[in-house]
């Protein structure tokens, strides 16, 4: 130790790099949650697949492959983004790993904020393996254009989620309850998507599910996916996406205490 | 290098703190001053608001009423400036269970400002007697070690003020006296420390000062040998005495000998 003492604050830029480089690493080490956010996209994967293959079969309510790609891709972001965000947000709360951080000068919106990059770069990661392995699957294959616009469709798909991720933390305080309350919902709205697709429950389950963060995310998936033909559906998934984003974003900065108790 | 008497603003000043949890009053006009190059003892029973009062100076906790100011800085009107001067061990330490304690130094370390590579991490786990842990995760590493890790995150930018929240409980004999050495040790560097503990033979071996709080409100204060000289004839201490009084026969006199828990 040196006689000198600190008093400047610290750069922010150096705060940051110092939070990305420690939210990088605890996301990579959380192998166990990486295998989770993948397995189910690519079980609906290998299972549309499947059922195409089969003679005179098709994939869900004969939807095309772009579809069942995009409800794998929206299913990755579901769980990375909404469930993944929201469970280590209370965990991290609850453990005092947050009143540590806030202790230090760090502004509180730096270390959001750098919790929100890392999730942003964990669903490119996720849309990354879902696309290559819904490609090889199906036997698809996209444009640069298109690559590009699922990686936009996927960072806008993560906000909404991350957005209601962060009402779930900011409503509840307590630990057992988020993680209660994110399983429920992901299951919630993985059978409205999937029985949505389906058609299996009736034109008005479809067209109500059409417009729930998954189905609208699953809409915009498969209109970027075939850009030729963008419909009026695709500009309201658009709207509907971004309204969710905003007022659960709101939400959830808004009531969200630093404290589990 | 400057002494406790050249400058005469303190380095922490707490005037009429009141902090109150929904109906109940947790602090109650607490207010005291430690110097410069000063360490004072925060005691109290359990419950009797000595967590409350740092988590105030940290920033962690808005006052009802009062004001805390950190080396002329008004630290509930500038924390991140007040936050840069100080070092903080709490009660319960959140760190990351995903890190190595390398990656937590280095985390931290950023965070205060100062920049550290690998090699100079491994030399400050060195001086902590830590280097054969670096890789190892906090969890699996023995009290006595988390407590030297979490003293060695709060000293790693030679703050100005050090607030320790019981730095000792829980160690065997060897570990708290390697702990009080490295508390003395890092005021040479100028700063002053502000600990709470609830042993008195610890408080007066390193406190200048000591500090006694009961049910929020401040009991009596001085030096260990002033306090037992102010109470000596104190009938209630005289009651409690086995021969010459002591600090905890003092301790006990001015916060009542019922059970707190
Ligand atoms: N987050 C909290 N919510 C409600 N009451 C609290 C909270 N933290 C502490 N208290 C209460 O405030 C009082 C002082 O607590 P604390 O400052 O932790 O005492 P100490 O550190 O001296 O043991 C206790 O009665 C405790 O139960
Ligand atoms: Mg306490």
């Amino acid at each position: 130790m040196t006689d000198t003492t600190t008093i400047a604050t610290p750069s922010i830029g150096l705060t940051l790099r110092s939070l990305l480089r420690a939210d990088a690493t605890v996301i990579a080490r959380s192998r166990q949650t990486l295998i989770l956010n993948l397995a189910v996209p690519i079980l609906i994967l290998v299972i549309t697949d499947r059922a195409a293959a089969r003679p005179g079969g098709n994939a869900l309510g004969g939807q095309a492959s772009g579809v069942m790609i995009a409800l794998a891709l929206a299913y990755g972001l579901l769980s990375s983004s909404l469930l993944g965000y929201s469970i280590t947000v209370a965990r991290d709360r609850e453990a005092g790993v947050f009143q540590r951080l806030r202790v230090t000068p760090t502004p509180t919106w730096a270390i959001m904020l750098s919790r929100l990059l890392v999730q942003f770069a964990a669903a490119i990661v996720t849309s990354i393996i879902v696309i290559v392995v819904g490609g090889i699957m199906h036997h698809v294959s996209y444009g640069a254009g298109s690559y590009v616009l699922i990686f936009l469709v996927a960072l806008y798909g993560a906000a909404m989620f991350l957005g209601i991720g962060q009402a779930i933390v900011g409503l509840i305080r307590s630990t057992t309850a988020v993680n209660a309350v994110g399983r429920v919902l992901y299951i919630v709205l993985l059978l409205l998507g999937i029985l949505g697709i389906s058609g299996a429950l009736g034109d008005t389950f479809t067209n109500v599910s059409k417009w729930t963060p998954v189905g609208a995310l699953i809409t915009l998936f498969a209109a970027v996916q075939n850009t030729g033909a963008w419909s009026s559906d695709d500009t309201w998934s658009t709207v509907a996406i971004g309204a969710y984003l905003v007022v659960f974003s709101v939400i959830g900065i808004r009531w969200f205490q630093w404290e589990s108790n | 290098m400057s002494t406790p008497t050249d400058r005469p603003q303190p380095m922490l000043a707490v005037e009429g703190l009141v902090v109150k949890y929904g109906a109940r009053t947790a602090v109650d006009g607490v207010g005291f001053a430690i110097g410069r190059g000063e360490i004072v003892g925060l005691l109290g029973p359990n419950g009797a608001g000595k967590t409350t009062t740092l988590s105030v100076i940290e920033g962690l906790r808005a006052p009802h009423a009062g004001t805390v100011t950190v080396d002329g800085v008004d630290a509930l009107r500038h924390p991140i400036d007040a936050r840069a001067r100080m070092g903080v061990q709490l009660q319960s330490s959140g760190f990351q269970p995903e890190l190595s304690i390398e990656q937590l130094l280095r985390l931290y370390a950023g965070l205060y400002g100062v920049r550290m590579s690998h090699r100079e991490a491994l030399d400050a786990l060195n001086d902590t007697g830590l280097e054969r842990e670096s890789g190892k995760r906090l969890k699996n590493l023995s009290g006595g070690q988390q407590q030297r890790f979490s003293l060695l995150i709060a000293s790693i930018h030679n703050p100005l003020l050090l607030l320790l929240d019981e730095p000792t409980s829980g160690l065997d004999p060897q570990s708290r006296r390697s702990l009080w050495q490295r508390i003395e040790n890092s005021r040479r560097g100028g700063g002053s420390i502000l600990l709470t503990t609830h042993s008195m033979e610890e408080a007066q071996a390193v406190c200048d000062r000591i500090v006694i709080i009961d049910h929020g409100k401040l009991v009596a204060t001085g030096s260990p040998a002033e306090l037992i000289a102010t109470h000596r004839d104190d009938p209630r201490v005289l009651a409690l005495a086995h021969g010459e009084p002591t600090l905890e026969d003092v301790f006990i006199a001015l916060t009542g000998s019922d059970l707190r828990d």
